[in-house]
């Protein structure tokens, strides 16, 4: 079944008087219980992308449908989890996580237990009442999440989630959002995922779709099967073919991407 | 007609002519010996040949414009001392000048000196920040010595050090800060390939701060302006002593409390008010524009009063509008809050002391005694001393009116101005025209106005009192809320446009919350610039030495009598004593408790 379809997006920024094309025609659509990744270099309109399906950014020309209605505003059926986390510095963890549901109108207690729930799903059950200030990355990134969460989105964009995080953090938040993702009570159904890190790419995304700079448009899609939990194949072959593979397509689409800008490049 | 002249000239002048800002290369540049001066000036005439045109065009256009007002002041006046119109404005201008390139040596030398060395640093910091709180009114006594000493010189020079007691600070303090904020990896590069004494001053410093000095040189101009009413218009125990070459403060001055000549005073103050626009847009905006690229920072320094600090706060800063240079307020506000050591408030205090007892020894003519002290405490105007908890009580509630009003007014034409852009680009030139006039040349256009409305001069005082303080107050409420508006980042902008914060819901739950803690810096701000106008917005002076000046009780105005009427100087001392205290204890009570309160509302990214 088919959750979302983007449809030959296409977007330019001005600039000064000159204009960018950021993504050329792209189109690709996410099923049901999907984990899609979107790798590219820096400045190939994968974060732009993200945004035009959450609604925050409109596009030039085609569409995206939503369960065959089109998104044209912020619909609480897709959520984003944001690089730099977007936490309201002067609201406690709790009552970040309440934000969204303030704005809808839920009641005072009911959304304070629906936010307990999802800080005790990221694990942070404990620190309702710290404020970002007193909050590693790590757990702001939570944080982050479980406000994500708590309107039970269907799609989840996550734009670079683990990207300004250490390694070691890293490596623990994406566990839990593979397990939170995998867990058929909790939401989203699928996630969408930007990333420049290829191996991140490929331990957590059933697909990873490959993007090409200037214009940003896809240049192909790997898909993953490696069983999951994947954390027993990451030494093994079929781990780094994947990875290998990816690699192999993004430095196709960086050798296109010059050879356009240049003719002579070889 | 004229305003569409003036409009139309404006608008010639802001819409780009980098000829100036190439001029300003050219200069910079010729520093650089390297490359040849004549290919540089080549290239400018060459490559600027149309905006060069602009530039002349909107220059010469300025001028005739200013020609033909002085003129029809000149002959439509029956104000006998109209004439003197062309050399009071140039006196005027090159006073200011003069004192602006003496306040630009001082502040960039000094401002060097004390960043870089530690004892000077000791020395100066805490005593030159003790120096430019204490109100222009404060160096009264110490000009009078000179007054009487040297003659007409002495008149002259009394005024350049009045307004260079109102313009230099702001140099100081930003080249200070500017020095300071040099990154670390450029100073160890330079100390690593030797770069030392003069060529570190000249490859390292200069650079750096020359954004900080043309915006500091900028903000000395303009307080140049606002000061210079009460810096040409000397009075001594009654008498109005004049600078022999005039000067358009005094001119003012004299139209309003002598003659009370209304359509004139109004006439020169538009004629002031184009100036200093027409300088800001000819100069001050090209330069700005030109020193702001290639430097390591952001261009606003902001240095806010710190715990040693008495008295007025200012700023060094300059915004610009449009573009992406926005400073990051909170961060910048609570790195600058300077924190003195006990020695070095300790040495402030002897410091200020000493320099009290060399003008108290320069007037009299002897050490100043017990008795002396004694003598001031019971001549007038210290009787009204008994009265001083009542007369502080007045100050107080007329400065909270004002900002109020001021705080209320700043935030909803602040936050409009950065969340409209259609509204922005109408509220913007109102700002930088408005932030032109010399609100203290308003003052006594405006008495004179209300006066006639309300044909009462204590309740037409009251209110121009109350005027001048909201309209000098709000320009940096207005200012910092901007700012910080402008300031917060995209994530949570998009956090809330995700989950659905739109219109007022918006500014309640994310804007006000994130301007919050520039609210309370720009608070502070208002409230020094408050303090330092209330001191003449309480008092009238008047046409006849021997009419009592007229005043509305306050501590302000009792300021002023010590000051004006009396040359009363224990007593002005004592009340700047005061001052201090009410201006310390409310930073100590109120400002920094908030800015602590909201630490946690800073955004690390």
């Amino acid at each position: 079944m088919i959750l979302l379809t983007i449809e030959n997006i296409k977007k330019t920024f001005a600039n000064g008087k000159s204009e960018i094309l950021v993504l050329d025609e792209v189109s690709f659509s996410i099923g049901d219980e999907e984990f899609v990744c979107l790798v590219g270099p820096s400045g190939c309109g994968k974060s732009t992308l993200l945004r035009i399906i959450s609604g925050l950014e409109k596009a030039d020309s085609g569409r995206i449908l939503f369960q065959g209605q089109p998104v044209t505003h912020p619909i609480p059926q897709i959520s984003m989890v944001f690089q730099l986390f977007g936490l309201l510095p002067w609201k406690t963890a709790l009552e970040n996580v309440e934000l969204p549901m303030e704005v809808l109108g839920v009641k005072k207690e009911d959304r304070a237990r629906t936010a307990q729930d999802y800080l005790k799903m990221v694990q942070l059950d404990g620190f309702e009442n710290t404020y970002p200030h007193d909050l590693s990355g790590g757990m702001k990134q939570r944080v982050g999440i479980a406000r994500a969460l708590a309107l039970r989105p269907v799609i989840l964009l996550m734009d670079e989630p683990f990207s300004s995080l250490d390694e070691l953090t890293a490596k623990t938040l994406r566990e839990l959002t593979l397990n939170i993702w995998r867990d058929p009570s909790a939401p989203p159904n699928s996630t969408i995922m930007v990333s420049h890190n290829v191996e991140e790419a490929v331990y957590m995304a059933d697909r990873v779709l490959v993007m090409a700079p200037r214009p940003g448009r896809l240049v192909g899609e790997v898909k993953i099967d490696i069983p999951r939990p994947r954390s027993q194949y990451v030494r093994e072959s079929i781990y780094f073919n994947h990875v290998d593979e990816v690699m192999a397509m993004l430095e196709k689409g960086k050798k296109l991407s010059d050879q356009e800008a240049n003719p002579s490049y070889k | 007609m004229v305003l569409c002249v003036l409009i139309f000239i404006v608008d010639g002048f802001v819409t780009e002519n980098r000829c100036f800002s190439c001029c300003w290369r050219f200069l910079v540049d010729q520093l650089d010996l390297n490359r040849p001066t004549a290919f540089l000036f080549f290239t400018f005439i060459q490559k600027w040949g149309t905006d060069l045109k602009k530039y002349i065009a909107s220059f010469v256009g300025g001028l005739i414009v200013l020609c033909v007002m002085g003129w029809l002041i000149m002959t439509k006046s029956l104000n006998p001392e109209a004439a003197n119109l062309p050399l009071y404005t140039f006196s005027t201008i090159s006073r200011i000048v003069i004192t602006l390139i003496i306040s630009i040596a001082w502040g960039v030398s000094f401002g060097i000196l004390a960043a870089t060395n530690r004892i000077a640093s000791m020395v100066l910091t805490p005593f030159i920040d003790l120096l430019q709180s204490i109100p222009i009114l404060g160096y009264f006594p110490m000009v009078i010595g000179f007054l009487f000493l040297l003659g007409p010189w002495g008149i002259e020079l009394s005024v350049i050090i009045l307004l260079f007691t109102s313009m230099a600070w702001a140099i100081f303090f930003g080249v200070l800060g500017a020095v300071k904020s040099i990154p670390t990896n450029v100073v160890e590069s330079a100390k690593g390939f030797g770069v030392s004494g003069w060529r570190y001053v000249r490859h390292i410093i200069l650079p750096a701060i020359a954004p900080t000095v043309v915006a500091g040189a900028n903000l000395a101009w303009c307080d140049g302006w606002f000061f210079m009413i009460a810096a040409e218009y000397i009075q001594y125990e009654g008498k109005v002593v004049s600078p022999p070459s005039g000067g358009l403060g005094y001119l003012l001055a004299r139209a309003s409390y002598f003659y009370e000549d209304m359509p004139f005073a109004i006439m020169l103050l538009i004629f002031i008010t184009f100036i200093v626009v027409y300088f800001n847009i000819l100069t001050w905006h090209q330069l700005m524009e030109r020193a702001n690229t290639g430097t390591y920072k952001p261009i606003i320094r902001m240095d806010l009063s710190g715990v040693g600090k008495i008295g007025v706060a200012r700023s060094v800063q300059w915004f610009h509008f449009g573009s992406i240079h926005w400073p990051k307020s909170f961060s910048i506000v609570s790195q600058s809050l300077r924190k003195y050591s006990k020695v070095e408030k300790v040495t402030a205090v002897i410091l200020a002391f000493a320099a009290v007892f060399i003008v108290l020894y320069l007037q009299s003519d002897h050490l100043p005694s017990l008795e002396m002290i004694q003598q001031g405490f019971t001549s007038p105007p210290a009787d009204e001393l008994s009265r001083l908890p009542v007369l502080i009580f007045l100050t107080m509630s007329r400065l909270t009116i004002a900002y109020v009003i001021s705080l209320v007014v700043a935030i909803g034409l602040g936050v409009l101005a950065a969340e409209h852009k259609r509204l922005a680009t109408i509220i913007y030139p109102i700002y930088d025209i408005g932030q032109g006039v010399p609100i203290l040349a308003l003052f006594p256009v405006m008495f004179l106005g209300l006066n006639g409305v309300f044909g009462s001069p204590q309740v037409a005082l009251e209110l121009t009192c109350i005027t001048m303080l909201v309209l000098d107050m709000i320009w940096y409420m207005f200012l910092n809320i901007v700012s910080a508006t402008k300031n917060i980042p995209t994530e949570i902008n998009e956090m809330a446009e995700l989950f659905g914060f739109k219109g007022f819901k918006r500014v309640t739950h994310i804007v006000i919350p994130f301007i919050l803690p520039s609210i309370v810096t720009g608070s502070i701000l208002s409230w020094g610039t408050g303090w330092n106008t209330i001191i003449f917005a309480e008092y009238m002076p008047s046409s006849d030495p021997s009419i009592p000046p007229l005043s509305i009780p306050g501590i302000g105005s009792l300021l002023d009598k010590a000051g004006y009427q009396f040359g009363n100087t224990v007593v002005l001392v004592f009340i700047l004593g005061v001052i201090a205290t009410i201006v310390l204890s409310m930073e100590g009570f109120i400002w920094r408790r908030l800015l602590r309160k909201f630490e946690r509302y800073h955004l690390e990214v």
